[in-house]
C-alpha cells in the first residue's frame, strides 16, 4: 500500500510550521488540571464525572428529531430492511425565544445521538443556544439518508452534502426564531466544519459567526493510518490461545468477581485502571483502533451495496428483512480505512472529482486526494479568517508530525493546545467547556 | 445522594492513582509540542499478525440457528419501539410528573426482587439473599409498598437475579439465539428463565399483585410502559447495518458475564 504519503511540498509546509515559532498558539493556563495522562485512558474513558462542567437535565430540553426526504429514489431501490435510515433524521433543541444557533457536525461513524453529540447539544443548550445535531457524513444513515454519492472522505464533497441538509433544516425550521448562525464539529466533523464554512463564503445561506473545530484531522491520511496502525499494537502473547476480546472480557470478569457485583457504570473504567486488572495502552490503542475498523466495516459495505460496486455484495442479491448480512459484514471488516480509499473513493473520485479540481498539486492521485481533502486544502482561509478557531492536543492519537506547527502557523491565537487529553478525551473537561462556551460568547 | 459522592470520591481516587502511576516513557517532544503518543506503543513485527481480524471473526461465532426468523423479530421490534412503545413512552413522561415515575419504577422493581430473592437462594448465595431480602422489607415497609428506594440509600446494593442465570449458574449451556417480540435478546435458557420467574412470581402473589392485575389488566399495561421507560436500548442507538450482529453478542456476552460473577 501507498506510504508515501507526504508530498515534497506537504514535508516542506511541515518543516517549516515546526521550525517557525513566530505565530504562537494561544497559551493553556500552566493550572490545566486534566487528571489523565495517558492519551490513551483519556481518549477512553473520557474526564471523571466530578470534574465535568455542569449540564442541563435532558427533561429541560425542548427537543425532537426531524425528519427530511432528501433521497427518495432510494426508498425503492434499497433493500427493505435498510428501512430506518431511508429517510434522514436530526435532532434540534430548541430555546423559548429567539436565539443563536449552533450546528453540530458528528465525528467518524458517528450518529446525531451520540454521547459527545448529547454533551455538546446540552453544554450549548445551557448557555442559551438553539442546537441542531447532524450526523457525520460517513454514518450509516447519513450516508444512506443524505448523501448522493455515499462513498465519503473527499472533504468537498462531504461539505457540500452537510450543507444541503442544513440549508433543508433552515428550510424546514423556518419559524425558528434565530439570531445567529453558529458551526462546530469535532473530530472528522470538525475538519469538515472547515471545508463548510469555506463553502459558506460563496453560498452565504448561514454567513457564519463563529467556527469551532474540535480535534479534527489536519492530514486525513495521517490520521487514517495511525487509526489503522492502532489494531496492530502487541496485546498477546504468541502461546495465547485467546482472542483479544476474550482477554478483555477475561480482564472484566476477574475485576468483577473480586469486586462482588456486577454494575457497568462510567466509574468502572477508572476503578479498573487501578485494580490488578488494568489495561495496557497497548491494549486501549488496539480498543480505540477496533472501534475504527467497526466504523470502517460500516462505510464499506453501505458505500458498496448502495453504488451497486459488487465488491461485498454480489449486485444481483436479493436482501430482505430475514437474510442474513453476516457473510457481508465478515468481508467488510477485513478492509480497512486505507483499502477502503483505495478500493472505493478513489476510484470514484477519479471520475467525479479529479478534473473539477481548483487546486492543483503533484503527486500521485493518493497525494492529490488527500491534499484536498485535508486542511492543507483551506490554508489562506484559515489563515485569513478570524471567526474559525481551533481546540487540540498535544497528545491526540490523529494528529502527526508537524500537524501542531502546522495549526499553530495557520491559526496562531485562534489555535488552543492543550497539554493532554488523547482524542477528545478532555472534550468534557471544565476547563474545555468554558473555553468552549468563551468562544462562541465572544 | 450519599452513594453518587461515595462513588465520585472513589472515581476521583482512582484517578488520582492513575495519574501518579503514569507509565515513564521518555518523552519525545517536537519542537511544535507535538507528543506523538503513538511512540508509547509496541507494534507487532510480523506483518501477518491479524489479531483484529482473528479476533473479530471468531466472535461472529454465535449459535444462531433460527437467525431468518430473528431478523424477521428484530424489524418487527424495531418498528413497534418506533410506531407504538416509544410515543407511550413519550406520552406517560408528558403527562406524569418525574417522581411519579420513578415511584412507580420503584414499585415494579420492589416485586421485581421477589425472583431475585428466589434465584439467590436457589444458587446458595446467602450474603446475598439476606441483601435482598432486607431490601424487600425495608423497600416494602419503610418504602410505602416499594414506591421509595430507602433500602438503596441505606447502602443495600441491589443485586438482580434471575432464573436464567441460575440455569447458567449450574451449567446449563445458553442454546440457541433468540430474539423475542416485544421482549428483545435472549436464548433458549433465559427465555425458560422468563418463563419460570413469571409463574413464580404468580404463584408467591406479593402483596397480592397477580391476583390485583388479573383483575385490573391496566396495572400490567403501566408495568410494560414503565420497563420500556427504564430499558435504556434503543433500536437503531448503534447506527450500523450490522446491528443485529453487534447485539447479539453484546447480549451473549453480558449474560456469561452476569453469570460469572
Amino acid at each position: 500500500m501507498c506510504k508515501r504519503l507526504l508530498t515534497p511540498l506537504l514535508l516542506v509546509l511541515s518543516l517549516l510550521s515546526t521550525f517557525s515559532l513566530s505565530s504562537q498558539a494561544k497559551e493553556v493556563s500552566t493550572d490545566y488540571q486534566f487528571p489523565l495522562h495517558s492519551p490513551f485512558e483519556a481518549t477512553i474513558a473520557g474526564t471523571p464525572s466530578a470534574l465535568r462542567p455542569p449540564l442541563p437535565d435532558s427533561d429541560n430540553i425542548h427537543q425532537h428529531d426531524y425528519t427530511l426526504r432528501l433521497r427518495p429514489e432510494r426508498e425503492h431501490s434499497l433493500p427493505s430492511n435498510f428501512w430506518p435510515v431511508k429517510t434522514f433524521r436530526y435532532r434540534l433543541a430548541s430555546q423559548k425565544g429567539p436565539a443563536p444557533l449552533v450546528f453540530i457536525i458528528a465525528g467518524t461513524g458517528a450518529h446525531y445521538t451520540s454521547g459527545t453529540m448529547e454533551y455538546l447539544k446540552k453544554l450549548f443548550y445551557g448557555a442559551g443556544f438553539h442546537v441542531a445535531q447532524i450526523s457525520s457524513p460517513t454514518s450509516y444513515d447519513f450516508m444512506v439518508g443524505a448523501s448522493p454519492y455515499a462513498t465519503p472522505g473527499y472533504s468537498p464533497q462531504d461539505a457540500f452534502d452537510l450543507y444541503a441538509v442544513m440549508r433543508a433544516i433552515k428550510q424546514q425550521q423556518s419559524n425558528l426564531e434565530v439570531t445567529a448562525w453558529h458551526l462546530t464539529g469535532y473530530s472528522l466533523g470538525g475538519l469538515q466544519a472547515a471545508f463548510v464554512s469555506h463553502l459558506d463564503e460563496r453560498e452565504g445561506t448561514f454567513n457564519f459567526k463563529r467556527v469551532l473545530l474540535l480535534n479534527p484531522p489536519v492530514n486525513l491520511y495521517t490520521s487514517v493510518s495511525n487509526l489503522n496502525r492502532l489494531v496492530h499494537t502487541q496485546v498477546l502473547d504468541e502461546q495465547d490461545p485467546r482472542t483479544f476480546y476474550q482477554l478483555m472480557l477475561d480482564k472484566i470478569t476477574h475485576y468483577f468477581s473480586s469486586k462482588g457485583h456486577f454494575n457497568f457504570d462510567e466509574a468502572v473504567l477508572f476503578e479498573l485502571q487501578s485494580s490488578s486488572q488494568k489495561l495496557t495502552s497497548n491494549e486501549l490503542a488496539m480498543l480505540i483502533g477496533s472501534v475504527f475498523r467497526f466504523a470502517a466495516a460500516d462505510i464499506n459495505f453501505t458505500s458498496d451495496l448502495i453504488n451497486r460496486r459488487g465488491m461485498i455484495t454480489p449486485i444481483q442479491k436479493r436482501i430482505y428483512d430475514g437474510t442474513s448480512l453476516t457473510p457481508y459484514f465478515k468481508k467488510a471488516l477485513l478492509c480497512d480505512f486505507e483499502c477502503y480509499i483505495e478500493k472505493q473513493l478513489l476510484p470514484l473520485w477519479r471520475v467525479h472529482f479529479k478534473d473539477k479540481m481548483s487546486i492543483r498539486s503533484k503527486g500521485s492521485d493518493l497525494e492529490k486526494l488527500t491534499y484536498a481533502s485535508s486542511l492543507y486544502a483551506l490554508s489562506g482561509y484559515l489563515k485569513a479568517n478570524h471567526k474559525i478557531a481551533v481546540m487540540h492536543n498535544a497528545d491526540d492519537i490523529i494528529l502527526g508530525p508537524g500537524d501542531l506547527g502546522f495549526l499553530k502557523q495557520h491559526f496562531g491565537e485562534r489555535a488552543t493546545i492543550y497539554p493532554y487529553g488523547g482524542h477528545l478525551g478532555n472534550l468534557d473537561y471544565r476547563d474545555n467547556a468554558a473555553d468552549i462556551l468563551e468562544f462562541f460568547h465572544e | 445522594m450519599s452513594k453518587a459522592r461515595l462513588l465520585r470520591s472513589l472515581s476521583a481516587g482512582s484517578v488520582l492513582c492513575l495519574a501518579a502511576f503514569q507509565a515513564s516513557w521518555a518523552e519525545n517532544i517536537d519542537a511544535d509540542g507535538f507528543k506523538n503518543p503513538l511512540q508509547q506503543l509496541q507494534f507487532n513485527s510480523q506483518q501477518d499478525v491479524f489479531e483484529f481480524e482473528r479476533a473479530t471473526l471468531d466472535a461472529l461465532h454465535i449459535s444462531d440457528p433460527l437467525e431468518q426468523w430473528n431478523r424477521r423479530v428484530y424489524h418487527f421490534n424495531y418498528r413497534f419501539d418506533q410506531w407504538v412503545f416509544l410515543p407511550a413512552v413519550r406520552g406517560y413522561s408528558t403527562v406524569t410528573p418525574h417522581f411519579i415515575r420513578k415511584g412507580v419504577s420503584n414499585f415494579f422493581s420492589n416485586l421485581g426482587e421477589i425472583p431475585t430473592l428466589a434465584n439467590n437462594i436457589l444458587q446458595l448465595k446467602g450474603h446475598r439473599s439476606m441483601e435482598t431480602t432486607a431490601r424487600i422489607l425495608f423497600n416494602t415497609i419503610l418504602g410505602i409498598g416499594g414506591l421509595w428506594d430507602p433500602a438503596s440509600k441505606m447502602g443495600l446494593i441491589k443485586h438482580k437475579e434471575d432464573f436464567g442465570q441460575t440455569l447458567g449458574f449450574y451449567g446449563v449451556p445458553p442454546g440457541p439465539y433468540l430474539m423475542l417480540p416485544f421482549l428483545g435478546p435472549s436464548n433458549a435458557r433465559d427465555t425458560g428463565g422468563i418463563v419460570a420467574d413469571f409463574s413464580l412470581d404468580k404463584a408467591v402473589d406479593w402483596m397480592n399483585m397477580a391476583e390485583t392485575s388479573r383483575r385490573n389488566p391496566e396495572i400490567y399495561g403501566l408495568q410494560i410502559v414503565d420497563q420500556r421507560y427504564i430499558t435504556k436500548l434503543r433500536y437503531g442507538q448503534l447506527n450500523s447495518p450490522f446491528e443485529y450482529e453487534k447485539i447479539r453478542y453484546a447480549y451473549t456476552k453480558a449474560r456469561e458475564l452476569q453469570i460469572a460473577e
